[in-house]
């Protein structure tokens, strides 16, 4: 599962191994044809967010499904059956049996279009990347996945320092800070509780895993996050986790830590002592020296925490891609809306002029420096990041209360995060040239 | 946090406020500044050279090369031009505080404080240089120097209050909130006028700060005016009650302590809750002690408001009473006092007396707030089942507002017919959207019923309407009961259940069995799935969570039209704990 191996057999008329259990039948059976149920995903869909969830557990039941790459706004196909209609009636997701003369009809629309249909075989284990004390709506990815109902598993350093993350295909980070600086909220939140158990909680895992500062346990958990990925992990990280990882990895000979992180002050001559040949997404980005200032580096677009260099939001446009060519990228911009209002985050958005070359931009915003969503390959896996915080609190601000996704359940912005967990489930194709 | 001004902006301001200059030399600023303002800031800095060459000491032109030079990377050019300003006009001290800038701008420390150092020498008096060098050593993020070069210059300048803005500022910036409200409130003793921007700054402090801050600014030895700052950021924080007793032993007759109570009633307007409000009202009364006349009047019956939607309906009639008794009320304040009167007789089931003093009003109500009173005098006098009073009443009236309160008074007789004509003739306009939609509720249920007369159901339905819930329960089951099963019973139990469930965990029993016996008799109509959605609650509130997923999935699975499913999709949600709490 973690190759990142597609397009070798379409794959339109496979024969299903159904679960019986989830389709309600008897016996374990072969279906002969096709699925006969479509979860449309345009606005004919009443919760785009639980039928990720629903597609989800439809694989989980060892049955197959596809994913209508371009068709209607990312539809799948998923078997039929009264536990499967039972699932998606409780919640909310709108179906639509499809006879086998429309089938054949859609799949002669797939055929003349740029669309595909991708098979999804293998529900992927999720990792989320979160201390243990977090709240479940701490971050976009948990209350996506909670809200459509996608397990998951929480892990934090003395996991991925332990050696665990070859346990999941799947890994996520959200609003990390792999610097080991707290976020650069520690002066300026100096005295606030919530501070306070973040300080505690990550010198007491340092110590415990037997490094002498928080940076330098980050910087190790950095290099396991990239060693998964060149293993063939598949990486979503948002918000500053983006940023910080790539600043982790490409400082990992430098101290660019501000004293406060490590008792010791960053080195001066940081920035050219940087080794992005180590990152994944990022080059020639330079350090923010301040450690008053809640921004990184020069990578973020709109540096929402930087006094006199916050950028205003505008709204993020998704590239289309080729479906048959390019079904990576097609699959991670599935969606019903192709320009989706911005969102603040830590980090925002990533400068053009800091991505590598062989970095796969999925959206950005027109005319403006920064791009959105990225994506790129990294040895034998993949890693994609998505800058901000909350798809649906734009001026996420800590303190606020956490977004209520059944208020949301259209929400675009999202729909892109559950793109990336259910992509790992793609079936493995060799990419054509 | 107070906006500090940075050099470029504090120099363009400066340079806006010179005026007399030569009219020529006038002219090529105005030429730089439109450069500036298009990005051409060579071109601009050409100009103000030019300027400099004919008028070394003018003063827009050096500023104006003190904002583009930096982006020019040119800022030690600068320091010779200064140099020779200052030669041509050794009184001017802009030029001095240019001289220090243009030194922290180019990083050369000692300079700065050899430049602030002969500055202090020439102006010993004078806070500015203390100032500057400070503001100098901030952006270079040196704070410990900067708070250090402030507290020296407090001392030399001999005045307890020297500098307090910047040693605040600092402080605050530092999170240092304890010492910054040392600093304002020992300004704010010393200049009263000061407080709203005390308030301003200090306002945002972390919740962990208050108490600290709070006991810098009351405890012994605070001034008056320090306890007031007090005594306003604790109400700001929510604190109304704390906040009055901090504030009411410093008010007396000077004018400081009356404007500072008339903004602390104002401020506690915008704090929510009743507290807030009831401190409004008392902050008002006294207010209304010290000002003469109309004022006085005014805040008088501004106070009966406030209390009176604190629910302390004695203090209301107090200030009311007052307000009575002052002949010099001007007209609209004794019609506020008389409304208010008449709600509070409302209030406290004096409805003679209110019928009595809203007919006395006379002409001093106006049109409007005459006819809202009168139907809310019909709607309490209902509430109490006096229906024959509340029809007199109404007899002669046929606007769309009485249609609706004729309504209710059929619907409590019996008459249902008649009661959804009304309804229906009052349509969805008559009164708030409140009683509408219990109007549209009602003729909903009624609409399932096809009897035209049922006392039992309209006496049922008045003991709601009076409160006597428990009663109402069983009437209502009775009631209920004895319609035919495709007529509105499963209505009429549904309401019956609902009052129940309201009635909190006593009667979750008698509620769960009104609902599962709906549920079991599965007749058509939208009350099944109401009552199962109901039960599902029930069993939530009562931690069966297992129980009521079980509920709602047979509910939105075996009722999918039904108006509740995006409910219970809702509560499935939360039974299963994807809900997060906010």
């Amino acid at each position: 599962m973690k190759r990142r191996e597609f397009i070798s057999s379409v794959g339109r008329t496979v024969g299903l191994s159904v679960g019986a259990g989830f389709l309600g039948l008897g016996p374990t059976v072969r279906l002969s044809v096709s699925p006969t149920l479509l979860i449309p995903m345009d606005d004919a869909q009443s919760d785009h967010l639980k039928a990720y969830g629903v597609a989800y557990r439809v694989i989980q039941a060892g049955l197959k499904a596809e994913w209508l790459l371009n068709y209607r706004g990312g539809s799948f196909f998923v078997p039929d059956g009264p536990a499967i209609r039972r699932e998606a009636a409780l919640a909310g997701v709108a179906l639509e049996p499809v006879d086998d003369a429309r089938l054949t009809a859609i799949r002669g629309e797939i055929a003349g279009a740029n669309a595909d249909a991708v098979p999804l075989e293998k529900a992927p284990k999720v990792a989320v990347y979160v201390p243990p004390n977090a709240a479940p709506w701490d971050d976009a990815v948990t209350m996506s996945l909670q809200y459509a109902g996608i397990p998951f598993t929480k892990i934090w350093d003395p996991e991925v320092v332990g050696g665990g993350l070859k346990d999941y295909d799947w890994l996520h980070l959200h609003h990390e800070d792999f610097t080991g600086q707290y976020s650069k909220f520690y002066l300026i939140y100096s005295g606030s509780p919530w501070l306070a158990e973040m300080v505690h909680d990550n010198q007491t895992a340092a110590r415990q895993l037997g490094f002498e500062s928080v940076p330098d346990l980050k910087k190790s958990v950095a290099r396991h996050i990239r060693d998964y990925v060149e293993n063939g992990g598949f990486l979503f990280a948002m918000c500053t986790a983006t940023e910080t990882l790539d600043l982790a990895l490409a400082a990992e000979r430098v101290d660019i830590a501000a004293s406060y992180a490590d008792g010791t002050p960053p080195d001066p001559q940081a920035d050219a002592k940087l080794d992005w040949s180590r990152a994944l997404a990022f080059t020639g980005g330079h350090v923010e020296p301040d450690p008053t200032v809640a921004s990184f580096s020069d990578i973020d677009g709109h540096q929402v925490n930087a006094p006199g260099r916050r950028q205003p939001l505008g709204a993020f446009k998704l590239f289309n891609f080729s479906a048959k060519i390019d079904p990576v990228p097609s699959m991670l911009v599935q969606n019903h809306r192709q320009v989706i209002p911005d969102f603040y985050g830590l980090t925002t958005s990533f400068i053009r002029d800091r991505l590598k070359p062989g970095d796969t931009v999925l959206a950005d915003e027109e005319g403006a420096p920064w791009v959105k969503y990225i994506h790129g390959d990294h040895g034998k896996g993949t890693w994609t990041f998505f800058g901000g915080h909350d798809p649906e609190d734009p001026q996420h601000q800590i303190g606020d209360p956490p977004t209520d996704l059944s208020l949301h359940p259209h929400s675009p912005g999202y729909r892109l995060i559950l793109n990336n967990v259910l992509f790992p489930a793609a079936k493995k194709r060799e990419l054509k040239t | 946090m107070r906006p500090r001004l940075r050099p470029r902006v504090r120099s363009a301001l400066f340079a806006l406020a010179l005026g007399g200059a030569a009219p020529l030399a006038a002219q090529a600023i105005g030429q730089g500044f439109e450069l500036e303002r298009q990005g051409r800031l060579t071109d601009a800095a050409n100009v103000y050279l030019t300027t400099l060459r004919s008028d070394p000491a003018n003063l827009a032109a050096l500023l104006g090369l003190e904002r583009v030079f930096p982006s020019l990377g040119r800022l030690a050019e600068l320091l010779p031009l200064v140099r020779r300003a200052e030669g041509t006009d050794t009184v001017n001290l802009l030029l001095r505080a240019l001289e220090l800038r243009v030194y922290a701008g180019l990083d050369q420390s000692d300079s700065v404080r050899a430049a602030a150092e002969r500055w202090i020498a020439r102006a010993p008096g004078d806070e500015s240089p203390w100032r500057e060098w400070a503001v100098a050593l901030e952006d270079q993020r040196l704070f410990d120097e900067a708070r250090a070069v402030l507290q020296r210059g407090r001392r030399a300048l001999g005045k307890p209050t020297a500098l307090a803005f910047e040693l605040a500022d600092l402080a605050q910036r530092s999170g240092d909130w304890e010492s910054a409200a040392t600093e304002w409130g020992t300004l704010v003793a010393m200049n009263s006028a000061q407080a709203p921007n005390a308030i301003a700054q200090l306002s945002d402090a972390p919740e962990d700060q208050h108490e600290k801050m709070i006991r810098v600014l009351t405890g012994a030895g605070a001034a008056a005016a320090t306890r007031r700052l007090g005594a306003e950021l604790l109400l700001g924080w929510g604190d109304a009650t704390r906040a009055w007793a901090v504030f009411a032993p410093t008010v007396t007759q000077s004018q400081d302590a009356v404007l500072a109570l008339r903004r602390f009633a104002d401020r506690a307007a915008t704090v929510p809750g009743p507290e807030a409000k009831r401190v409004r009202g008392l902050a008002l009364s006294r207010y209304a002690d010290l000002v003469p006349g109309a004022l006085a009047a005014q805040a008088r019956a501004a106070a009966a408001r406030a209390l009176l939607d604190a629910g302390d309906r004695a203090g209301a009639r107090g200030a009311l009473e007052r307000l009575a008794a002052d002949p010099s009320a001007p007209a609209d304040a004794q019609a506020l006092a008389k409304a208010t009167l008449v709600e509070i007789l409302i209030g406290e089931g004096q409805f003679d007396s209110a019928a009595a003093t809203l007919a006395a009003a006379g002409d001093r109500l106006n049109g409007e707030d005459r006819e809202s009173l009168r139907y809310e005098l019909v709607r309490a006098r209902l509430a109490r089942g006096e229906l024959e009073r509340a029809e007199q009443v109404l007899a002669a009236d046929s606007s769309v507002d009485a249609l609706a309160l004729k309504g209710w008074v059929a619907l409590y007789r019996g008459d249902l017919k008649r009661a959804a004509e009304l309804f229906r003739d009052a349509g969805p306009y008559a009164g708030e959207h409140h009683g509408a939609t219990e109007r549209a509720a009602m003729l909903a249920l009624l609409q399932q019923i096809g009897e035209e007369q049922d006392k039992d159901l309209g006496a049922a339905l008045l003991l709601l309407a009076r409160g006597d819930s428990a009663a109402a329960v069983a009437a209502l089951r009775r009631a209920g009961n004895a319609l035919p099963a495709n007529n509105g019973r499963a209505d009429v139990l549904l309401l019956a259940g609902q009052v129940a469930m309201a009635l909190g965990e006593v009667r979750d029993t008698t509620a769960s069995e009104i609902f599962a016996g709906i549920v079991a008799a599965g007749s058509g109509g939208a009350a099944p799935p109401a009552a199962e959605l109901g039960w599902a609650r029930l069993l939530l509130r009562r931690g069966k969570a297992q129980d009521a997923v079980a509920h709602l999935e047979h509910l939105i699975l075996t009722y999918p039209g039904s108006a509740v499913v995006p409910e219970a999709r809702r509560e499935l949600e939360r039974a299963k704990g994807a809900i997060p709490r906010s």
